[in-house]
């Protein structure tokens, strides 16, 4: 008789105790990208990109490949043509000591008003600010060597 | 019974009773001991010691209280209760990947956390505060998570129109069309096109039985002199449309053997010219003669041929009509003349245009393509094949209805089954225990079915009838996306008033336009209010664009404005008087209700001006680094060497001040110019000429 109602016990506490463990499923960076980049250096590198730096990609292969890249999607590109030589989108040499203040003034006023070279126009009445702040997140993502941010970038996202 | 056994009895049911209200006691503190240690309260208590580590501790605890947190929208159907251990999702500083879940912020994104609940997009169980329940299939749930890869499919459900912002979902959408996979599956919101497969009925007379074998054997294949396969539709990524069926060597035999004898109307064979014929046809390069007037007339727009360049063969040109690398091997010569003189007296939903052809052209540009444009041992290893009998056509006939043939390729007098295939608009709502997943291995879950459908139809279901496809993973990603967002009636989830639906455009002009319109296919390519292909420039405001001369010009002989394009406009041939009649329509009724002709004075655009409007194009805007201008200056935007004899002024004003407000989308961006100055480049811009007199071509004569 004790046996049985300790039995009875033994299975109510199975029932009442054994709760489903959460399972550890290994999800890739990938699964969830919003979209993904080849790198343009290496064939086997894909970078993932969130949503942001998705739309940045978007408006990158609209507004600026003609120049900031070596070939188009209708071919040749122009940047050869240009003098000074713009530099590639994925160049981090060249662009990730520049901070996103500075990226964002010379993509909206343009070259001119920052100094460079009037080749490059304002894209400031063309995008919205939100856009030029992708194509900047797009920037960052695709920089070979890859980007950095340093400390002060911290201060971008002011406390609410 | 004696009281030493009452006694016995009494103290064995004390015992019992005891143990029993100890047990008792103990099951109820199971509960409270279970609850204590929940999944979220261990997710909270971590989220305050991880706040704790974080410099603005403050900020990251103001809204947070000890229990479950959840977002109520009744009028969206939405509860989730994702936030109870997501707790930084709003919080900007816990963006990115350093922070570890759950704790990471959201990426940015239209669609607010707190104004739309996670569910809408995530799908998962929005009500569950266990792990494993919100987000994996469970017996009692059915809706697995949907990570970024796939999150565009839920864009989908809702935007029913193309959003720029979801290049994937498009992508899927535009290839379930391309691949006419409408042909045998209902789907919503994607476009039947007028022509699935091409119409059979006359198969016989355009090709032999010999390459219809082969083509059912291994469709869309180049092979090199060598014999190894180095084009091939399914690695290139450019997706034949004619999938790979399952056929065996005999229902090859069967199916080739019906499709040879079908020769509905016979061929509308093209008399040339005798005198042409005999003048040309022992010329020594009548065949490089036709190759030069190929390329002329740029039938690499919508065809392509596989080039081979160090070594590695590709194919150039488009994508609009059949790849003509070997075309040479497989059609029937007499039929291809009448093709090239008159597509639709073949197919009459053709969409290849009606050129005017002259005898001279038609022969030799026909000779190139049966000379030059063959592979001789494209049909050697078809086995020889006996003459059909009435029972292989027969047997081909139903092998045509069983296969599902029918639902792509048109032939008179059979009915193909209707819905050949299952439906799927509302594949993207489907529990797991709606779908079959045979012996399959795979993973049980509505992503990895659909996967496995599309790669290997075989692999869960092992009497599928759907063809093999070959698709790169990015298409497959496409598709599968496209299909999850495929969720049926919007009814279901209360969610109709969110819908945006697809836009129907239309463009289809009568009269004497409506015939050229039909004829060249100009919608093929140009976009006309909205309805059209993309290949081309936008014609909607044409008329305000161009000048009419200009226009007339350009159709007799096109010209290359953009020279960075691979492809360009075909010579039609087109008379006097088509060219007059189509400039005609698109000056009257192809206008911009913001850009009013008269409005610019050009005795205004005076030279002084036009110095200025100079200056200011070679310095201060410095527009060289994308337009062209004679023979230097950038690829970016059109050659602008004939400006003044191609815009219109008040085109040109117009267009510097907002040329977004004329052509959506446009890669040319709005300056901030004053009035002065786009005056001053009106003018410069209209003093570039070039002479005006219109290149008459050897073929472009008078007719």
């Amino acid at each position: 008789m004790k046996q049985r109602v300790f039995l009875c016990l033994v299975v109510l506490a199975m029932f009442t105790a054994c709760g489903r463990e959460p399972r550890n499923v290994a999800i890739t960076t990938l699964e969830k990208a919003y979209d993904v980049e080849q790198d343009w250096n290496d064939q086997q590198r894909v970078i993932p990109l969130d949503y942001q730096q998705a739309q940045g990609k978007r408006i990158f292969y609209e507004k600026c490949i003609w120049c900031h890249a070596d070939s188009t999607p209708a071919g040749p590109s122009n940047r050869s043509n240009l003098n000074p030589n713009p530099p590639l989108i994925n160049d981090g040499t060249a662009l990730n000591p520049l901070s996103d203040e500075f990226l964002q003034n010379i993509i909206a006023l343009g070259g001119s008003a920052m100094g460079k070279s009037a080749m490059m126009p304002p894209w400031g009445k063309t995008l919205t600010q939100d856009e030029v702040l992708a194509v900047i997140a797009f920037i960052r993502a695709a920089a070979q060597p890859p980007y950095q941010p340093s400390a002060r970038t911290k201060s971008q996202h002011p406390e609410k | 019974m004696s009281a030493e056994v009452m006694g016995k009895a009494s103290r064995r049911l004390r015992a019992t009773f005891a143990l029993a209200s100890v047990a008792f006691v103990a099951v109820l503190a199971v509960s409270p001991v279970k609850d204590y240690f929940r999944e979220w309260k261990q997710y909270e208590k971590e989220y305050v010691r991880f706040a704790q580590t974080r410099p603005d501790t403050k900020h990251l605890l103001s809204d947070f209280h000890l229990g479950i947190d959840q977002i109520w929208l009744p009028d969206m159907n939405v509860v989730d209760r994702c936030t109870t251990c997501h707790q930084g999702i709003t919080e900007v500083s816990l963006r990115g990947p350093s922070v570890s879940q759950p704790f990471r912020a959201h990426p940015l994104i239209p669609h607010g956390v707190k104004d739309w609940g996670c569910v809408i997009c995530h799908r998962g169980q929005g009500p569950a505060t266990e792990v494993a329940e919100a987000h994996e299939t469970t017996l009692a749930w059915e809706q697995p998570l949907l990570r970024g890869s796939y999150i565009q499919a839920s864009c989908g459900v809702c935007h029913r129109e193309d959003i720029p912002e979801t290049p994937k979902l498009n992508r899927g959408r535009r290839l379930l069309s391309e691949l006419n996979c409408i042909g045998c599956h209902r789907m919503e919101g994607i476009e039947r096109p007028a022509m699935l497969g091409p119409d059979l009925g006359s198969v016989g007379n355009k090709v032999s039985r010999a390459w219809l074998y082969k083509w059912l054997k291994e469709p869309h294949t180049v092979v090199d002199k060598d014999g190894n396969t180095v084009v091939n539709g399914y690695e290139t990524g450019v997706e034949p449309r004619m999938p790979q069926f399952r056929l065996s060597e005999q229902e090859i035999v069967w199916l080739s053997a019906y499709l040879a004898t079908l020769r509905r109307q016979p061929v509308e064979t093209y008399n040339f010219d005798a005198r042409v014929v005999a003048a040309m046809k022992n010329k020594p390069d009548l065949a490089d003669q036709g190759e030069v007037r190929f390329r002329q007339m740029f039938c690499t727009t919508c065809h392509s041929l596989a080039v081979t360049r160090a070594g590695e063969t590709r194919l150039i040109g488009g994508d609009i009509g059949p790849e003509l690398t070997k075309v040479g091997s497989k059609v029937n010569g007499e039929w291809l003349v009448a093709w090239l003189h008159n597509p639709q007296g073949y197919l009459s939903h053709a969409l290849m245009p009606r050129y005017q052809w002259s005898d001279a052209d038609l022969y030799e540009v026909s000779q190139y393509m049966l000379t030059r444009l063959t592979d001789p041992d494209l049909l050697k290893d078809v086995p020889p094949l006996k003459d059909p009998d009435a029972g292989d056509m027969r047997r081909g006939q139903q092998q045509f209805l069983e296969k599902g043939c029918g639902s792509c390729h048109q032939v008179q007098a059979v009915s193909p089954q209707k819905d050949f295939g299952p439906d799927l608009s509302n594949i993207g709502g489907k529990n797991v225990s709606q779908l079959e997943f045979g012996n399959s291995r795979i993973p049980r879950s509505l992503v990895s079915y659909i996967r496995a459908k599309i790669t290997e139809p075989l692999s869960v279901n092992t009497a599928a009838r759907m063809p093999q496809y070959h698709l790169n993973p990015g298409d497959l990603d496409a598709i599968t996306t496209a299909l999850l967002s495929m969720t049926g009636s919007p009814s279901s989830r209360g969610l109709e008033r969110l819908i945006i639906p697809q836009r129907h455009a239309d463009f289809h002009p009568a009269g004497a336009f409506g015939k050229i319109y039909e004829r060249y296919k100009c919608y093929v390519c140009h976009r006309f209010s909205g309805y059209g292909g993309t290949l081309a420039p936008d014609l909607s405001f044409e008329g305000s664009r161009a000048q009419r001369r200009w226009m007339i010009d350009f159709l007799k002989s096109p010209q290359t404005l953009r020279p960075t394009l691979t492809f360009r406009m075909p010579q039609f041939n087109m008379t006097n008087e088509e060219a007059s009649i189509a400039a005609d329509y698109l000056v009257m009724v192809t206008q911009s209700p913001s850009v009013d002709l008269n409005a610019v004075d050009t005795k205004q655009l005076t030279p002084e001006k036009a110095a200025l409007g100079k200056q200011l194009y070679e310095v201060k805007y410095q527009c060289h680094s994308c337009h062209t201008i004679g023979a230097s200056g950038g690829y970016v935007g059109p050659n602008l060497s004939n400006a003044g004899n191609w815009l219109n002024a008040a085109w040109i004003e117009e267009w510097l001040k907002n040329p977004q407000a004329l052509v959506p989308g446009c890669i040319e961006p709005r300056r901030a110019f004053t009035q002065d100055e786009i005056d001053a480049l009106t003018a410069y811009l209209s003093t570039l000429r070039m002479s005006n007199t219109p290149q008459e071509t050897a073929a472009g004569g008078a007719r």
